[in-house]
């Protein structure tokens, strides 16, 4: 998998305040920056479906079910996932996981907090 | 090797046959005072899987022309096992005919007695009574919890290897948690249920068939949308995720709709995965590990095309003959064994996957009665 050469600053903390995210541009790339309770996530602005721009999609949480819940649908996950804005399609902010279709997994930029400044890679 | 000899050579279990269960051979079965109705009903002359006050299917209206199908009927076991016999199927899965439509009684009590007497009925005339004669215990979609108990009380039954759900007329649809009685109970039995379906005509099934005017085009899509709307309530509401042990097949509507329902809901899926998020998988998933009876199998004119449309639903180990002997639209072996599948993939088709599906040796014996059997 192709990565971004070097650190590029994205942007300072301020910037980014908790349950918050925004698309910068990397070069050539766009990228999605997200902070998630005060940890910094970054995945591609590119959706596997059809290429939406999945990082301008709203986050949000999902609805869980299983045999824990009692099979009935419950709120989890607030502020972890990202919705496509094109067809929806859900992906884990914290690992890339499509929620939908475990065999596909997006690929996450290293992100870091140095100085008050975000840097990703 | 002629063909015929090919066919003796395999085992050839056939998924569906269906026994002549009328009114005047139900009603010593039957608890009071339905044997009452039933006793009156014996004398009234029917037309094709159709007895007013017994198994209506709304369908009376057409014009019957001369040259069509003769009713053909298997009235005892020794008939059915010499006409299987002589098609080289070494077993039988009996069906009733008449209760194919037994969903579309209004009256509770009246349908689920009607099951009661049709299960003593199997055990007691058919099942076991030829070799490879094996039945289905068969459930009243109006009283789930009265189908949970015949499940239990024939499960250790010798000639019973599955469960039989009526499709036919259905409105509310299996896989509503209703029915979760019935499907905690097959499982717990390791009983695999079957889905079948035939003409009915009221308006909720399986979408407008009541506007269509000729015979051919009620039957063309009755079956096939039936098990895609069973299906798809099955998916709905996490069947296969909350019942994962529970074997699950869907007969008489061939198997081509198999790939379009499976790509059509794994589309879905990509927008609207939360509504349904007990699915640990897309619906593909669940669909090739169900189970699919071939007949009325498609004849497309290049037979390849068969091949793989069912090589899309990673068919080679869920797909299983099935006759639907006697009926007018049945299936001979030959059609199925003669399709240009690998010799390997042929014997599973005509067989294997069925003796897997029933948990059964090719005898008809149910391995979990076998001596020193630890099975489940
Ligand atoms: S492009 Fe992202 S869900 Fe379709």
């Amino acid at each position: 998998m192709e990565k971004v050469a070097r650190e590029y600053v994205v942007g300072t903390v301020e910037e980014f305040p908790v349950g918050s995210h925004k698309v910068v541009k990397v070069d050539n790339r766009e990228i999605g920056v997200f902070n998630v309770n005060g940890e910094f996530y970054a995945l591609p602005n590119l959706c596997p479906h059809q290429v939406g721009p999945l990082c301008q999609g709203k986050v949000s949480g999902t609805l869980v079910a299983n045999k824990d819940t009692d099979w009935k649908r419950t709120w989890d996950r607030e502020g972890e996932i990202v919705y496509c804005p094109w067809h929806r399609l859900e992906f884990d902010i914290k690992t890339g996981d499509c929620l939908a279709f475990p065999d596909i997994k997006i690929r996450s930029y290293n992100v870091k907090v140095e100085e008050g400044q975000i840097k990703v890679w | 090797m002629s063909k015929r000899d090919s066919l003796s050579d395999i085992v050839i279990v056939d998924l569906d046959v269906h026994v002549n269960d009328t009114p005047t051979e139900l009603a010593p079965y039957m608890d009071m005072p339905w044997r009452k109705s039933l006793e009156h009903v014996s004398n009234v002359p029917w037309r094709y899987l159709s007895i007013p006050g017994y198994s209506p299917n709304f369908a009376e209206n057409l014009p019957l022309w001369p040259g069509g199908n003769d009713r053909l009927t298997v009235e005892t076991p020794a008939q059915m096992k010499k006409e299987l016999s002589d098609m080289n199927i070494d077993i039988g899965i009996l069906f009733p005919d008449h209760l194919l439509g037994v969903a579309v009684l209004p009256q509770k009590d009246y349908a689920s007695a009607l099951t009661r007497a049709y299960n003593a009925y199997i055990v007691d005339k058919w099942c076991d009574k030829e070799q490879g004669l094996k039945g289905l215990i068969m459930v009243a979609p109006q009283d789930p919890e009265g189908g949970a108990k015949e499940i239990e009380k024939y499960a250790n039954e010798e000639g019973i290897v599955g469960i039989y759900l009526p499709c036919s007329g259905l409105d509310t649809l299996w896989g509503h948690v209703k029915y979760d009685p019935i499907f905690a109970a097959a499982e717990a039995a390791g009983l695999p249920v079957l889905l079948h379906a035939a003409t009915t005509l009221v308006p909720h099934f399986p979408f407008n068939l009541h506007q269509y005017e000729t015979f051919f085009a009620q039957h063309s899509l009755v079956h096939s949308f039936s098990m895609m709307a069973n299906m798809l309530k099955m998916i709905e509401t996490g069947v296969p995720v909350r019942f994962p042990k529970l074997k699950i097949c869907f007969t008489e509507a061939g198997v081509s709709w198999v790939p379009f329902i499976m790509m059509r809901l794994d589309k879905e899926y990509v927008e609207n995965r939360r509504d349904i998020p007990f699915l640990e998988h897309p619906p593909s998933h669940y669909i090739k590990k169900f189970y699919y009876a071939t007949q009325p199998i498609e004849e497309p004119e290049n037979a390849k095309h068969l091949i793989q449309l069912m090589e899309m639903y990673e068919g080679e180990n869920t797909t299983m003959f099935a006759s639907d002997w006697p009926h007018h639209d049945f299936d001979h072996p030959r059609k199925v064994f003669n399709m240009p599948f690998s010799p390997e993939v042929k014997r599973k088709i005509m067989g294997e996957n069925a003796l897997r599906f029933f948990d059964i040796d090719a005898t008809g014996r149910r391995n979990k009665f076998k001596v020193g059997s630890t099975a489940k």
